[in-house]
């Protein structure tokens, strides 16, 4: 039994006991889940309904900070307080309680205290978390402790949740994300275009003509079409520029076909553009060498950014050597071949994978010590590198031109959350009973300044704010649980560092049913 | 808890504080019929009857919202059990109940936690049910993972609605999801498109050829459907795969691991054999709540009136960002359970009957199993029956009919139709000959 195999029983034998991580992000996705933690202020249904989806694939620790007691009003909507049983506790204890139940691996704690005791006497208390989430907390706190938490460029990102009735919206406050394993559905680039030696010597190697009905209907397409681009560049002199001349070379590939019924040249011909299609460094990867994180001297603390950036700038160095590409991936796509030729040129792609790897490694600088784990993640995932920058919570609002281009790009999203914005201030300085639609519609005018809006924005604007001046305290246990999805999930995305998470507000309308986003 | 269950002490004071809100007066957008304040609140608390269809990821989701929403009369039903590995997303269980039935313990769990909530469960297939059954509900969520059981109740839903009498109309509310993606719509029988009308847009689930299984394995995937297609009938003869089984599983996992090093492939993981025999993408519990979510607040909106309900089709994908997308789902006009004309089918001449039955199995928007055919017009011999799967003396009389070309029993434009026990309805094709 190879190591592999008893490590696996291993995990055959524990799954009846322990809860399996999600496949989705992997071994250390999970890991990085298990090692975090969360800090949860209110105990509110929605807070739950988000520590519920986070609890359950298994964050290491949350807390939850909340000083109040449940309500009648809490009780009847939130599924981790009991009924009447929980009336008049401690709303933090007895969710903590009732949410740990769901998973014997995540220890949860109750922090009795207020948000500005806390910001007062021990603010360095917050930056022990991983990740912070807030819902609906009052403005001029939410506004301190944004503005706290700001000031920390290496603390931790700030979850900021609003809803009242059927709208709501959420916000994630970091100064920049960077994301290795963005799982990208984009594919890798194969260098059909410019084959590496190994392959061009593969492939040039075939002899076609000797090999019998089988093996010639299982050579993998990729090899086809090297050896179809040099026999072209041999008679032209380059690859083919103009579409006559692709459609030529296509019917070159067609040509060698020996029987109609030859998958692989199905494949070959379908394939064929990858063969003049010039293999370069795609331009969203490109930008990242002009970032400024590049420009100034290389930070040599250990930080997820500080090793993203050394690493993109040893990236910056591979790619201007010929052949100027990323690093090779390893992965071969699936295509039709038999067992041995698909294998062979499996090796070949791996084989140069690891010359264009150990490249890389040798021009990483020495200021950093980088293991070699997350090197080869790096490079595995080196096409579908992200880098985010983000704002302060709060800026978007101090800034005309933006909202004023927002508004044209995503009229109900910004209208929406204008008057989310605007609930916020009215709520922060009086009672419910304060909110009517003209006293949100004239804070809303406070925030934009004078400004001429857009009909159909007009519209969604009006429309927003009387659904807040309806109900504007009002915590849907819908609209909760599905905050609670998509706050965890983006939760799971900053936590991991895999997936990309949203950058600005994300605007929810559950009376149009409709999610979007602005880059704000 | 004091065991009493009696509306009047189990509303507490304040109790519905938050909906309150929502039903006390209309918004901007609330339809004019909308009866704000004791009307609604009557109806929803006291009245109206739901049915959620899954106990499982979904339908863990649902039923809490709903209970929470208000609805105090709630049945569900789901067939399984709960296995171990449900327990990472559907909350409401324990590992102590690991083995009994999902929707009994679940209704246990959700009447625990939300006094006064009824919750009904069925511990069976939605087979097992009728008409009149459905019949009671005034509106149906489907939190189910299958196919076959939603074709099953959306064309059972449209066979009970009857223009003439609106409370046989039931509003179906359909959720699904697929690792980060998830959707959400709202079907209501004779208004909008229904769950046949989009059955082309399922992904197509991956197979891969025989040939390539047998003789030219790549993949680590090659090498686990060479296991569980192959080598598991052949040395299990009869015994039926168990993919919920862990020594099922292990078993496959260790045939598959054998061939993989005899032809040197890399990649077979117990996980990734698990997936391949599933072939689900697994489930997530945040992209579930998004799900859930979204089909009770379609539900409570419909129940309700507080607010005009989705039209039809709400999406989304939370891989890269959230990126949602809500549209109108459009009706087919030859959708065989709402649509009311017959499909066109474009068949090769040369055909026989036989090929021709083979093509409407392969067939994404069909998705039909050992389909028998008739035709409506009687063929050249005669007869109307072209095909039977069973009973055995009429297959045995229709047998010779396989090897005839279509075209010598079916005339040009001629009707075909096609039922199947998986096929919840009767399916009509009108032939074409190309």
């Amino acid at each position: 039994m190879s190591p592999n195999q008893s490590q696996d029983s291993q995990d055959i034998e524990t799954a009846t006991t322990a809860i399996l991580p999600s496949p989705l992000w992997a071994a250390s996705g999970q890991a990085a889940l298990e090692s975090s933690r969360i800090l949860v202020i209110s105990a509110s249904a929605t807070s739950t309904s988000i520590l519920k989806n986070l609890v359950l694939p298994g964050i290491g620790h949350f807390t939850i900070l909340d000083p109040q007691v449940a309500s009648h009003e809490d009780i009847g909507n939130n599924f981790f307080l009991e009924g009447l049983d929980s009336l008049g506790k401690p709303r933090a204890e007895e969710a903590v309680r009732l949410l740990c139940e769901l998973n014997d691996s995540v220890e949860g704690k109750a922090n009795l205290s207020s948000l500005e005791e806390v910001l007062e006497k021990d603010p360095t208390y917050l930056t022990s978390f991983t990740l912070i989430i807030a819902h609906n907390l009052k403005l001029p706190l939410l506004t301190k402790l944004s503005t706290f938490l700001w000031s920390k460029k290496h603390g931790p990102s700030l979850m900021i949740v609003r809803s009242a009735g059927f709208l709501a919206e959420f916000f994630i406050q970091f100064h920049e994300h960077t994301v290795v394993d963005s799982h990208s559905e984009t594919a890798p680039s194969l260098r059909i275009d410019k084959p590496f030696k190994a392959l061009h010597d593969h492939a040039v190697s075939i002899n076609f003509d000797s090999l019998d009905d089988m093996e010639h209907g299982h050579v993998p397409y990729v090899v086809i079409l090297v050896q179809a681009m040099e026999n072209w560049k041999a008679k032209h002199g380059g690859p083919p520029q103009a579409y006559a001349e692709k459609q030529e070379f296509k019917k070159s590939v067609e040509a060698m076909r020996r029987k109609i019924d030859e998958e692989n040249f199905d494949e070959a011909f379908a394939q064929a553009y990858r063969a003049w299609t010039p293999t370069t460094v795609p331009s969203d990867i490109a930008a990242l060498f002009n970032d400024d994180a590049l420009q100034q001297p290389l930070t040599s603390l250990p930080t997820h950014s500080a090793i993203f950036f050394h690493l993109v700038a040893a990236l910056k160095k591979f790619t201007s050597e010929s052949p100027y590409t990323l690093p090779l991936s390893s992965t071969l796509p699936d295509m039709k071949a038999d067992t041995n030729s698909y294998i062979h040129l499996q090796t070949l792609y791996k084989q140069q994978a690891e010359v264009e790897k150990a490249r890389f490694k040798s021009l990483i600088g020495p200021e950093l010590v980088i293991d070699d784990d997350t090197i080869d993640e790096f490079v595995r995932n080196v096409h579908g590198l992200r880098l985010l920058r983000g704002k302060p919570f709060g800026a978007f609002d101090r800034d005309q031109a933006a909202l004023v281009a927002a508004l044209s790009a995503t009229p109900k999203e910004v209208a929406t959350h204008l008057a989310l914005s605007a609930l916020s201030v009215v709520l922060a300085q009086g009672s419910s009973k304060d909110v009517t639609a003209v006293r949100l519609r004239s804070e809303v005018n406070a925030i934009t300044g004078p400004f001429e809006w857009p009909e159909d924005a007009e519209l969604n604007l009006g429309n927003a704010l009387g659904e807040l001046a309806r109900a504007p305290t009002a915590e849907l246990p819908n609209t909760a649980a599905l905050l609670g999805g998509l706050v965890a999930q983006e939760a799971i995305k900053i936590i991991t560092r895999q997936y990309v998470p949203v950058k600005g507000y994300c605007v929810i309308d559950l009376i149009g049913s409709w999610t979007g986003t602005i880059d704000g | 808890m004091n065991g009493q269950t009696h509306p009047e002490t189990v509303d507490w004071p304040n109790r519905y504080y938050h909906i309150d809100q929502i039903l006390d007066r209309p918004g901007p957008r609330t339809d004019s019929e909308f009866m704000a304040g004791d009307a609604v609140k009557d109806f929803l608390r006291n009245d109206c009857k739901i049915l959620c269809i899954g106990a499982g990821g979904l339908g863990c989701e649902i039923l809490a919202n709903l209970a929470l929403s208000g609805f105090k009369d709630v049945h569900v039903i789901d067939m399984d059990t709960i296995d171990i590995s449900n327990l990472n997303r559907q909350f409401l269980f324990r590992p102590a109940d690991v083995g009994r039935p999902k929707a009994i313990v679940a209704a246990e769990y959700v009447m625990k936690r939300v006094p006064g909530v009824k919750v009904t469960p069925y511990f069976g297939k939605i087979q097992d049910k009728d008409e009149s059954y459905y019949m009671q509900f005034n509106i149906i969520i489907c939190g189910l993972d299958s196919v076959e059981a939603r074709r099953w109740i959306n064309a059972t839903l449209y066979q009970m609605a009857d223009a003439e009498n609106p409370e046989s109309i039931k509003p179906l509310i359909d959720g699904g999801t697929e690792g980060f993606k998830g959707q959400a719509r709202v079907i209501i029988p004779d208004v909008t498109s229904c769950y046949e009308c989009s059955l082309d847009m399922l992904n197509k689930p991956v197979t891969f050829p025989i040939c390539t299984i047998a003789n030219t394995p790549r993949l680590p995937e090659h090498c686990i459907e060479w296991a569980s297609v192959l080598e598991w009938p052949r040395i299990h003869k009869d015994k039926k795969l168990d993919t919920d089984n862990p020594d099922h599983i292990g078993w496959l996992y260790n045939i598959a691991s054998a061939r993989a090093k005899e032809f040197s492939i890399e990649g077979v993981t117990w996980s990734l054999t698990q997936g391949v025999v599933k072939n689900i993408i697994p489930a997530i519990a945040s992209t579930n709540a998004i799900v859930a979510a979204s089909c009770c607040n379609e539900a409570f909106k419909i129940a309700t009136t507080s607010a005009p309900y989705l039209d039809n089709y709400f999406m989304v994908i939370g891989t890269d960002g959230v990126y949602s997308y809500t549209f109108e789902y459009e009706r087919r006009p030859d959708c065989p359970v709402c649509g009311g004309e017959s499909r066109n089918v474009d068949v090769n001449r040369e055909w026989t009957l036989e090929r021709f039955i083979e093509s409407l199995t392969e067939r994404q928007d069909f998705q039909i199993k050992k389909p028998s055919l008739s035709t409506s017009t009687p063929t050249v011999a005669g007869k109307t029956r072209l095909y039977f799967q069973a009973p055995p003396q009429f297959e045995l009389e229709t047998r010779p009919n396989l090897e005839k070309k279509l075209v010598d029993l079916v005339s040009e434009g001629g009707e075909i139709s096609v039922t199947s026990t998986s096929l919840p309805f009767n399916l009509t094709l009108r032939i074409h000959y190309v």
